[in-house]
């Protein structure tokens, strides 16, 4: 069904991150929030997006942000990078979702639902650096990666999985020996983003636990966020709510914490 | 939501968060009827991966549950919880708990009548005594030895002894309780399962249609478990009387195991004999005589006489069963088809050793019967898919194989669905050696059709 031939050729067919998306990082990697607005505003779909994602109601800004520059120093160094990581995330993602009831629109509220939720939380652990609040951008890819190997083969997962318990990232891995997680680790390479976004986001997968006991608490807060977003009814009539397996064991240390930051009664 | 149906226990496995807005998005009224559908005794919902719930998130499935149960007459309720879960639903719904509580799947497994695997050795506690109780009295039923502990002491007590039962319940309660008459096949005979008073109801609590499926689909012999059976009226007389008449004109056999007349007028059994229904005292008095097997028409010897050829209609679709067979085996093992013969004759099996069968029955606008020949490679390697290792435990491949075949059912269900051909399935069988296959099909004809996984040969044969 899928070969690790198959992945290799997906891989092989993500593109590298765009001239001017990589200028934009590079300002912003250095602080230059007025260089990487110039550099952002080259890259028409990039503006666009900013302008689409930041206008969402969960941003809670008063009036319209139109301009780039604005947008940018609006959010500031850290969260600009996070949307611009959401923005390249979004490049992978398909013009027409099969396997997943998704669609732009929802799939751009997903991505700022997390964003914000994960601002929230490390603004809560006291964790301030952007690599950190960049890597929830990447945690989507997931779900694009399963629509991308499993979108022809939905019939056959929908009768697999109505006689076995089992999630995409378990066949994925029996079957290639990779998981969705190792997926997003490729990627994130490929686009040179910094190691310690791969580590967290394989962390968050619940099954592969970090060495690294803070990355792992960020795992697992990640992990307890992303089934905290997906037991909302939009996502879970998108079909998202079990298309990985949620770890409840991994994340119950958090959970109190967790209930309480998100006022969860 | 999809449930995953086995040992008739029903299982939805919602994750995350549940409150009543995420619950109505679970979780709807048409995907639990689709799933009683399959013959389900039990529904149940697995609070396993859910982190955190409130009334009205588990409202919203009680309400589901409650229509469910009106209608369908099966168990239901939620399952995979610990002591703080248990508490807490016991709390919410405190005068008013009609569905049932499972600690596990596994404990509610016990309770299910369809399930074959008996004789467990289960302590059992818990606070009120009516249910401690109707506990015991459910698990002797269905052929348990349950051990009550009167008081949580007692209780402490006995578990704190290593290895002295096979399954220990707490946290678990039992609401209504289904009743549906359970089906479940052995060998090449299905078995109902029937208990209490048997009147007018029998006529809504039998699958009828299921029955008619199964004569259709080849089986000829119907026991029906009525150890637990304390009387009849005229109503069931009749809907019994009725049901072996319309057997007769398959050469259908219908008998009742353990059923005692102590309570019932004994004109019906005179009448039931005469409508051709035979009564034995014990099961095994039937599945372990292979002669009487024979009589019956559980065995190829009987079944050949009334054997249905194969015919146009089902062999232009053969191409669907083929895709969905390969397409099945391709995706569970990573491997290519290569097809290397098609004839039409009865079953040809060169080499015998090594090889494992399952079957699976299809009937509605076309009926037949899927039957796959599997080398050990190949089924160990499906099976690997679904439980993550190696195993060389035959038991363990047979039950996922099981599984396997249902995926291709499911599939052949929705290929032959998509050119408006409509079809449902039968429970699947397996079979550990090729005799006992041969037993069941040596004498039909059917299409054969050869491939090869990777140089293992494989087998696909379609009949009626």
């Amino acid at each position: 069904m899928i070969t690790k031939e198959t992945i290799d050729n997906f891989i092989s067919k993500i593109p590298p991150a765009p001239h001017a998306l990589k200028e934009t990082l590079l300002h912003l990697n250095v602080g230059d929030l007025t260089k990487a607005a110039k550099a952002a505003s080259q890259d028409k779909a990039l503006n666009n997006y900013l302008k689409v994602l930041v206008n969402k109601p969960i941003y809670g800004f008063r009036n319209q942000v139109n301009e780039v520059s604005q947008i940018f120093g609006i959010l500031g160094v850290n969260k600009s990078q996070q949307a611009v990581y959401n923005y390249m995330t979004t490049l992978l993602s398909p013009s027409k979702w099969t396997l997943f009831k998704l669609n732009r629109v929802l799939f751009y509220n997903l991505q700022a639902d997390l964003s914000m939720n994960w601002q929230k939380i490390l603004t809560h652990l006291n964790i301030e650096d952007k690599e950190t609040l960049s890597a929830i951008s990447l945690l989507p890819a997931s779900i694009i990666v399963s629509e991308a190997l499993f979108c022809e083969r939905k019939k056959d997962i929908d009768i697999l999985r109505s006689v076995h318990p089992i999630d995409l990232n378990t066949i994925l891995k029996r079957l290639t020996g990779l998981d969705l997680f190792d997926l997003c680790e490729q990627i994130a390479g490929k686009w040179e983003m910094n190691e310690k976004i791969s580590q967290i986001i394989q962390a968050s997968s619940g099954t592969n636990p970090s060495s690294d006991s803070d990355i792992d608490t960020l795992g697992k807060w990640m992990h307890l966020l992303l089934f905290y977003t997906l037991s909302q009814p939009q996502y879970i009539e998108a079909e998202l709510n079990d298309f990985i397996n949620f770890q409840v064991e991994y994340v119950s240390d958090i959970y109190e914490d967790f209930s309480q930051l998100m006022e969860i009664s | 939501m999809r449930a995953i149906l086995k040992n008739g226990v029903a299982v939805f496995t919602p994750q995350g968060f549940l409150d009543g807005s995420s619950g109505n998005a679970l979780l709807s009224i048409d995907d639990i009827e689709g799933t009683v559908q399959q013959n389900a005794d039990m529904v149940l919902v697995s609070l396993k991966k859910v982190i955190f719930f409130n009334r009205n998130g588990l409202d919203s499935f009680v309400k589901m549950f409650t229509k469910v149960r009106a209608t369908n007459h099966c168990t239901v309720g939620f399952c995979d919880l610990d002591t703080k879960k248990y508490n807490a639903i016991t709390k919410f719904y405190k005068n008013d708990l009609a569905f049932s509580i499972f600690q596990t799947q596994e404990i509610a497994t016990l309770f299910a009548a369809s399930y074959k695997n008996q004789n467990k050795n289960v302590l059992l506690y818990n606070e009120d005594k009516s249910q401690r109780a109707a506990m015991a009295i459910e698990l002797h039923d269905n052929g348990h030895n349950p051990i009550v502990a009167q008081t949580k002491k007692e209780f402490q007590e006995k578990i704190a002894v290593e290895n002295a039962y096979d399954i220990i319940i707490q946290d678990t309660y039992l609401g209504q309780m289904g009743q549906k008459v359970a089906t479940r096949v052995t060998g090449n005979a299905i078995i109902y399962t029937i208990s209490s008073f048997l009147d007018a109801e029998i006529g809504n609590t039998f699958n009828i249609a299921y029955h008619n499926n199964s004569l259709n689909v080849g089986f000829r012999l119907f026991i029906f478990d009525a150890y637990k059976v304390i009387s009849m009226n005229i109503h069931a007389l009749n809907f019994f009387s009725k049901l072996a008449t319309a057997g007769a004109e398959y050469n259908a056999a219908i008998c009742f195991v353990g059923i005692s007349f102590d309570k019932t007028p004994k004109e019906f059994k005179e009448t039931l004999e005469d409508s051709g229904i035979m009564f034995f005292e014990q099961m095994d008095d039937i599945l372990q005589n292979k002669k009487l097997l024979e009589e019956l028409g559980a065995s190829s010897a009987a079944n050949i006489k009334e054997k249905r050829a194969i015919n146009k209609t089902t062999i232009t679709k053969l191409p669907n069963f083929i895709e969905a067979t390969v397409g099945t085996i391709e995706m569970m093992t990573n491997s290519k088809a290569m097809k290397e013969a098609v004839v039409i004759n009865k079953i040809t099996i060169d080499q015998k050793e090594g090889k494992i069968a399952s079957s699976i029955g299809f009937y509605g606008d076309m009926d037949g019967m899927v039957i796959l020949v599997f080398p050990t490679g190949i089924a160990k390697k499906a099976c690997e898919l679904l439980i993550g290792e190696e195993t060389d435990d035959s038991e363990l491949i047979l039950d996922t194989l099981a599984e396997l075949v249902n995926i291709v059912g499911g599939k052949v269900k929705t290929l032959l669905g998509d050119i408006h051909i409509s079809v449902d399935i039968t429970l699947p069988r397996t079979y550990q050696n090729i005799d006992s296959l041969l037993e069941i099909v040596q004498d039909k004809k059917g299409v054969q059709v050869d491939l090869a996984f990777n140089d293992d040969k494989f087998l696909f044969f379609l009949t009626r």
